[in-house]
């Protein structure tokens, strides 16, 4: 085989600021051919994709951005493991590729300064040069190269220009040893470095690695984090001894981390000089005159209110039709396939277990993907950055950020979609809260329970001539959940959750039109990673909960509607659907979540409630809209009821308790309301909790409290309705 | 002249940053983000509620917090 025809493999890393391209760069050179990497321990991930370069086969790992290395969380770690090529599952790079925006260049070269003491073989992308000269910046390729020792290829990833030439200098310099990138620092400094290196080399052994130079000055400068907790662990007091009297005698009184900043800083204020050239020019940017409106403390907030009742107002009611279709072509689907089934345990697994099942995971699909429609869109044009920046100070009073704002808007619509998008929270103590309060937000899903009870129970009454009961009673089950979230804000982030500072410091990226393709992105790998991961879980909940009910099947009791139906007096189809109703009902009771139901009756009393209440509680676990239809199903009605059927509601309102007295009053249904508005069930919920966190710590903490929560909720209500004479 | 801290600064001003103390890790985060002595910066705007504010700091604008920017030290040019 001759050298041209060996066919050579590589993995390089892409690494960059925020907001600087890296992903269209990524998209360009990967095209559709990536993945998801889920790092484990972590709640950052990262992609990987190939792209070819004649007979090469570059694998690309897409690191998170960010603006520096230092690492004072496991998150913020994963960047330098990936690159030292430390995770397992995960193949070493032998390059990087690092996407600085010319735009913003002083500050995007800090991260390359550091990457490139790594000494891996590097080429810097350099993007928005376009954006660069509107400013009347003009950056010179050459002289940045010559400066950092690497390559620099200009590139602009949306339109494809420079991607071929960016892939042959890549190739070229994979083959080539990679070069340290020295610098200014002061003696001391570097003796500190190189004494803690030694060290950390003497540590190697239990460490299992062989430390590189660069994590030396990391853990030097940064102190605590992950890193130092490793070293600790494995080289105890006597290793932590020697390291902080390192840091003393280097530091000697200074800030490491300013000595690090301003040698860092201070050598690309002087490649600067030569490599960009700024002309002065007169008047305000773009994105200055957008933000003139945009942030004005009058037009600002009242676009920002108008942005937010408009993603609500979509989430909540676009949704509708076409969650009715998915609903309507499932059911549908289901009733096509078990008209050609035999009935048995076969035909309702099928038709009730999987087909349900998968209706009820992609039912979420419209809202997240409306959810994600326009946080794609302004994420794009910049404005997410500014919906923070207006809501910051009100987050920041319950220990959040105005990152957090959004997301928890949209859990109001439904917790997916919102617990997906805490993905822009930097804080990861703080991105977790805002995922633990996500379910709190009184998702659609609670809805139908409301309409139904409230219709039912609460009287229409008219106060002032427009305020009515029965609305303010739904206003109020809404404000449960944000009356529970706030308290346990409070606790999570002074508690376990406390972040020692919540840095704010974002950046506000110049305002871009959005890019379609970007867009279309970001709405099919939420999407498809929704339906993949998510899908699995909510589906074998939801078989479950079938087999719960299903199983066991008692002869006993078809042979006693069977008979009922041989001596069927007239046969009406009335009748007969009256004693299948009522065959489905017994079936119900018999079965395994029938007598769970029964058995936690007694726990259930003190809410106001009985066993069919008990069994239809916890037939909602998967999915709570469900409660409706097993309501439908206990009460003999069958499983189609919806919460506007009329017949429901009046089987709910003369429902009787075997003494004859009436089950259902005020007091029970406001017991029930509460319930549901604090309960945790939604596998679904659960599910994507487990996979943006990572771990299934946060998915059984949030089902525990929620469900605690909503017993005590419940108990309360239906005690003080009673004593109040509900 | 006159010395500072950046969250007293009315919109508008520019101001040479002169120092950066705090908690190590917020310190850390505003220096690398370019906000250290010598660096010149500008308050560009306060949030609508008066929290946080938007700088322009190494051509770019970044948003912090009052609690943030009372560990930054600058001196008022003009």
């Amino acid at each position: 085989m001759t050298e041209a025809h060996r066919q050579d493999r590589h993995t390089v890393a892409l690494m960059g600021n925020p907001n600087t391209g890296k992903s269209s760069l990524f998209s360009a050179l990967t095209g559709t051919r990536q993945k998801i990497a889920n790092f484990p321990g972590v709640t950052v991930e990262a992609k990987i994709g190939t792209t070819r370069f004649e007979n090469s086969e570059i694998t690309v790992i897409d690191l998170p951005g960010t603006y520096s290395l230092a690492a004072r969380s496991p998150d913020e770690r994963v960047a330098t493991d990936a690159l030292l090529g430390r995770i397992e599952g995960t193949p070493k790079p032998d390059g990087v590729i690092i996407v600085l925006d010319a735009s913003s260049l002083d500050r995007n070269t800090y991260i390359a300064t550091q990457v490139l003491e790594f000494g891996l073989p590097a080429v810097i992308a350099l993007t928005m040069m376009d954006v660069a000269e509107s400013r009347g910046i003009s950056v010179d390729a050459k002289k940045l190269s010559e400066a950092l020792g690497v390559p620099v290829v200009p590139i602009n990833a949306p339109r494809g220009t420079g991607i071929a030439d960016l892939k042959e200098t890549l190739h070229r310099t994979l083959h080539h040893p990679g070069k340290v990138l020295e610098l200014d620092y002061p003696e001391d400094f570097k003796r500190g470095v190189d004494t803690l290196h030694q060290e950390l080399c003497d540590l190697g052994v239990k460490l299992g690695f062989k430390p590189v130079r660069p994590e030396a000055l990391r853990l030097l400068v940064d102190g605590a984090g992950p890193f130092f907790d490793e070293c600790e662990e494995v080289g105890g007091a006597e290793f932590t001894g020697k390291f902080f009297e390192i840091r003393e005698r280097t530091a000697a009184g200074h800030s490491l981390s300013m000595v690090e900043a301003q040698t860092r800083y201070g050598a690309i204020g002087k490649w600067m000089q030569d490599v960009k050239q700024a002309e002065a020019r007169e008047g305000r940017t773009k994105t200055d005159v957008v933000d003139g409106v945009l942030t004005h403390k009058f037009w600002g907030s009242l676009v920002f209110l108008f942005m937010m009742g408009l993603i609500f107002q979509s989430i909540y009611s676009w949704s509708g039709p076409l969650m009715d279709v998915i609903d309507g072509a499932f059911g549908a689907l289901g009733d096509w396939v078990g008209g050609m089934m035999a009935e048995g345990a076969l035909k309702s697994l099928v038709v009730d277990g999987v087909i349900a099942g998968v209706g009820g995971v992609l039912i979420f699909l419209p809202q997240i993907l409306i959810l994600f429609l326009f946080i794609a869109i302004l994420e794009d044009l910049g404005y997410m950055a500014r919906a923070a920046f207006l809501m910051d100070k009100i987050m920041s009073r319950f220990g959040l950020s105005g990152r957090s704002f959004i997301p928890l808007l949209s859990g109001f619509a439904c917790a997916i979609p919102a617990i997906m998008g805490t993905r822009v929270i930097e804080d990861r103590n703080t991105r977790l809260t805002t995922i633990f309060l996500a379910p709190f937000m009184s998702c659609s899903a609670r809805l139908p329970v409301y309409v139904l009870f409230i219709a039912a129970f609460v009287p229409k009454q008219e106060y002032f001539g427009f305020l009515e009961l029965q609305g303010i009673v739904l206003f109020a089950m809404y404000f449960v959940g944000v009356f529970a979230a706030i308290p346990t804000a409070l606790v999570l982030k002074k508690g376990i959750l406390k972040s020692k500072v919540t840095p704010f410091l974002l950046e506000l990226p110049s305002y871009k039109m959005p890019r379609p393709k970007a867009v279309g992105r970001v709405l099919y790998e939420r999407g498809g990673s929704f339906v993949k991961r998510a899908g699995t879980i909510i589906l074998a909940v939801t078989i479950l909960v079938w087999a719960a009910g299903y199983f066991p099947q008692s002869d006993e009791i078809d042979a006693k509607y069977d008979a009922q139906l041989a001596t069927l007096a007239e046969d009406s189809e009335e009748a007969r659907s009256e004693i299948e109703n009522a065959r489905a009902g017994a079936h119900l009771e018999n079965s395994y979540l029938g007598r769970v139901g029964h058995a936690i009756e007694p726990a259930v009393e003190p809410l106001g409630w009985d066993w069919r209440i008990g069994m239809a509680a916890i037939a909602s676990f998967p999915a709570r809209e469900v409660i409706v239809a097993t309501l439908g199903t206990i009460f003999n009605l069958g499983g189609d009821q919806d919460e506007e059927s009329a017949t429901l509601r009046e089987v709910v309102q003369n429902a009787e308790r075997p003494n004859g007295s009436k089950l259902f009053n005020l007091a029970t249904a406001l017991s029930i309301m509460v319930f549901f508005a604090l309960c945790a069930q939604c596998a679904a919920t659960l599910a994507v909790m487990r996979r943006e966190t990572n771990s299934w710590k946060w998915p059984i903490a949030s089902f525990l409290y929620m469900t605690t929560l909503a017993y005590i909720g419940a108990l309360v209500t239906f005690q003080v309705a009673s004593a109040l004479g509900g | 002249m006159s010395s500072n801290t950046l969250d007293k600064l009315p919109i508008g001003a520019t101001a040479t940053v002169t120092n950066v103390q705090g908690d190590p890790q917020l310190q850390q985060r505003i220096l690398e983000m370019g906000v250290l002595p010598g660096v010149q910066v500008q308050v560009v705007r306060y949030a609508p509620l008066g929290d946080p504010i938007e700088i322009k700091v190494m051509g770019y604008s970044l948003s912090l917090r009052k609690a943030e920017a009372k560990h930054i030290s600058v001196e008022v040019s003009s």
